[in-house]
């Protein structure tokens, strides 16, 4: 039965994405015995593989260049691909950043592979890795299977959000440098500047109620029943992404993958299907309710309150009730 | 520079509902992937600003498929190409791709993701099979001399880049403004070729899809659907006092 599992640990200058620590105990359930080793890809990001080598991964390799500060998809492949000539892994487990859903599929036809993208929760049936896929905007799941060929590996990216990171323990696994040579012109794709994320705008991250409108509302106009409700509650409104590339919401309000990250008391979407590149900067929080005019839509699935109606109705009722409970 | 524009005919996620065995309606409408009309109208404004000198859009997909490569047409895309085969994988639908893309082209520009199947695995695994770099999630996009100038939305905030052609471009909603068919566009595509064929030896797929099915609601979930709005609002009030959550 094939086994080990090479796990790849993303950095942005120097800085660990925390959402790769997720993948370590999907690694250990998936290691079928074999070894699981990590590779913790970027430039000064020794504290990043000692933060992992303390998160009870036995062995981390460090591929440690000054073009790898931030994800480059030939940066980020000549290190991998380091990594797994180095231990020859069953499988390859990735994270689902922007980064993580490039680098799986690209390394897995590199390998004459394929990969689970997008996955929730993976397992095995013998030789055969099985991964559970929200479709159809999460409407819907899937099972999907890999074979694995033999002497070959599998390739998956595991959806953030699914898995706690474990906490850092006592014991320290040992960080080991890779050796990755990268020549002045092999990444191809030349990366000439970063601009932050747009600032401004109330504390979303900080607040303890937020209230969200997503394309469901169907029109700019619109937004004003989620501002109503959200003035009651005292509480800053967000938007999707869908929602700021209309031009309905300025961008600042954006919470999701690329956006901003709440974890409030209460969080009260209107309109929001729940694709998972919003659901991921908002599936901390409390109290989730989804009001929305499809009961099947996922983020209706995963709330702790569903209310399924026409919003252009609801909302406003809603504004009154918790306007008259307020006394 | 010649741009190929792979693009996919998927059920109208607004109108898309699926019955307890996980089969939804033959009857749902159709439409081209939303990303797929960012990627048609970046590629058609390059052959109208002169960076382009063709534009081709191809599908893979059973006969119905066929109308998001006439959509593509009468939004003023050159010609198409649609391989007629039905129920492959991602792998199997980049492998198509890669077929035609080496007949010369300098750019394929892609959506991100399909909103069905959305593995979002098409443009990197094209990109590697051709052996051109990959530039995904990009929300800008210009051209000039022999290069694209884009910016990319990440985590970061925005990563600006510059990459040569050949090249392979995933691109997000926000890019721009895809425009509507006008008549005139409709009348003309009518006009423009369609190259059929199918695809040529499919290699087996690894990998293989169950059957759809609902995933468990949150077990603790409360589902409020009164026809009442005042009733159901009530009832909101009620649960969130009980939560201490207002």
């Amino acid at each position: 039965m094939a086994a080990g599992v090479l796990l790849v640990i993303e950095t942005s200058a120097g800085t660990l994405r925390d959402a790769s620590l997720e993948l370590i105990a999907p690694a250990a359930a998936l290691a079928n015995g074999g070894s699981v080793t990590a590779v913790v890809v970027g430039s000064g990001a020794a504290g990043a593989a000692q933060a992992v080598a303390e998160r009870g991964v036995g062995h981390v390799l460090l591929a440690d260049n000054a073009a790898l500060e931030r994800y480059t998809t030939d940066g980020y492949t000549a290190a991998i691909e380091a990594a797994i000539a180095a231990v020859d892994p069953a499988v390859v487990l990735l994270i689902g950043t922007t980064a993580g859903r490039d680098l799986g599929p690209y390394l897995a036809a590199r390998a004459g592979s394929d990969c689970l993208s997008d996955t929730t929760a993976l397992r095995w049936d013998g030789d055969t890795l099985v991964g559970t896929r929200p479709v159809y905007g999460g409407k819907m799941l899937s099972d999907v299977r890999l074979t694995v060929p033999t002497g070959g590996r599998a390739f998956a990216v595991l959806r953030a959000g699914q898995s706690a990171p474990p906490a850092a323990a006592g014991d320290t696994g040992s960080v080991e440098p890779l050796a990755v040579e990268i020549a002045a012109d092999a990444l191809r794709v030349r990366l000439t500047g970063v601009a932050e994320k747009p600032a401004g705008g109330v504390n979303l991250e900080g607040a303890e109620v937020v209230v969200v409108g997503g394309r469901g509302l169907g029109s700019k106009d619109a937004f004003g029943l989620v501002e109503q409700l959200a003035e009651v509650l005292h509480a800053p409104v967000g938007a999707t992404r869908a929602v700021t590339d209309l031009g309905w919401r300025p961008h600042f309000e954006q919470i999701g993958q690329t956006g901003k990250t709440v974890r409030p008391k209460l969080y009260v979407g209107i309109g929001v299907s729940g694709a998972v590149q919003h659901t991921v900067g908002m599936q901390n929080s409390e109290t989730i309710v989804s009001i929305n005019r499809d009961a099947d839509s996922p983020l209706v699935r995963m709330a702790d309150i569903g209310v399924i109606g026409d919003l252009h109705a609801l909302v406003p009722a809603i504004t009154a009730a918790i306007k008259a409970a307020q006394g | 520079m010649k741009i190929l524009v792979p693009v996919k005919q998927v059920p109208d996620p607004n109108a898309l509902r699926f019955d307890t065995s996980g089969h939804f309606a033959a009857s749902t409408p159709r439409e081209i992937n939303e990303y797929d009309s960012y990627a048609l109208e970046a590629a058609i404004q390059l052959r109208e600003s002169g960076a382009a000198t063709e534009v081709v859009v191809m599908t893979v997909g059973a006969t119905g498929a066929r109308d998001a490569v006439n959509r593509g047409l009468a939004m003023g895309a050159d010609r198409g190409v649609h391989v007629t085969s039905d129920g492959l994988t991602a792998a199997q639908v980049a492998a198509a791709i890669v077929v035609e893309a080496q007949n010369g082209y300098d750019a394929v520009i892609v959506g991100q993701e399909t909103s069905d199947g959305g593995t979002g695995n098409v443009g990197p695994t094209v990109a590697a099979h051709l052996g051109f770099p990959l530039v995904s999630n990009v929300v800008e996009l210009a051209f000039s001399g022999g290069s694209f100038a884009l910016q990319r939305e990440v985590e970061d905030g925005r990563h600006i880049v510059e990459v040569d052609t050949p090249v392979v471009i995933c691109v997000l909603t926000g890019l721009n403004d895809p425009r509507s068919p006008s008549l005139k566009g409709i009348m003309a595509a009518r006009r423009k070729a369609v190259e059929e064929r199918a695809a040529s030896d499919t290699a087996d797929a690894a990998v293989a899809w169950g059957n759809l099915y609902a995933e468990e609601r949150r077990a603790q979930g409360v589902i409020i659907d009164d026809a009442d709005p005042a009733v159901a609002a009530q009832r909101l009030v009620e649960l969130l006092r009980e939560k201490k959550a207002i």
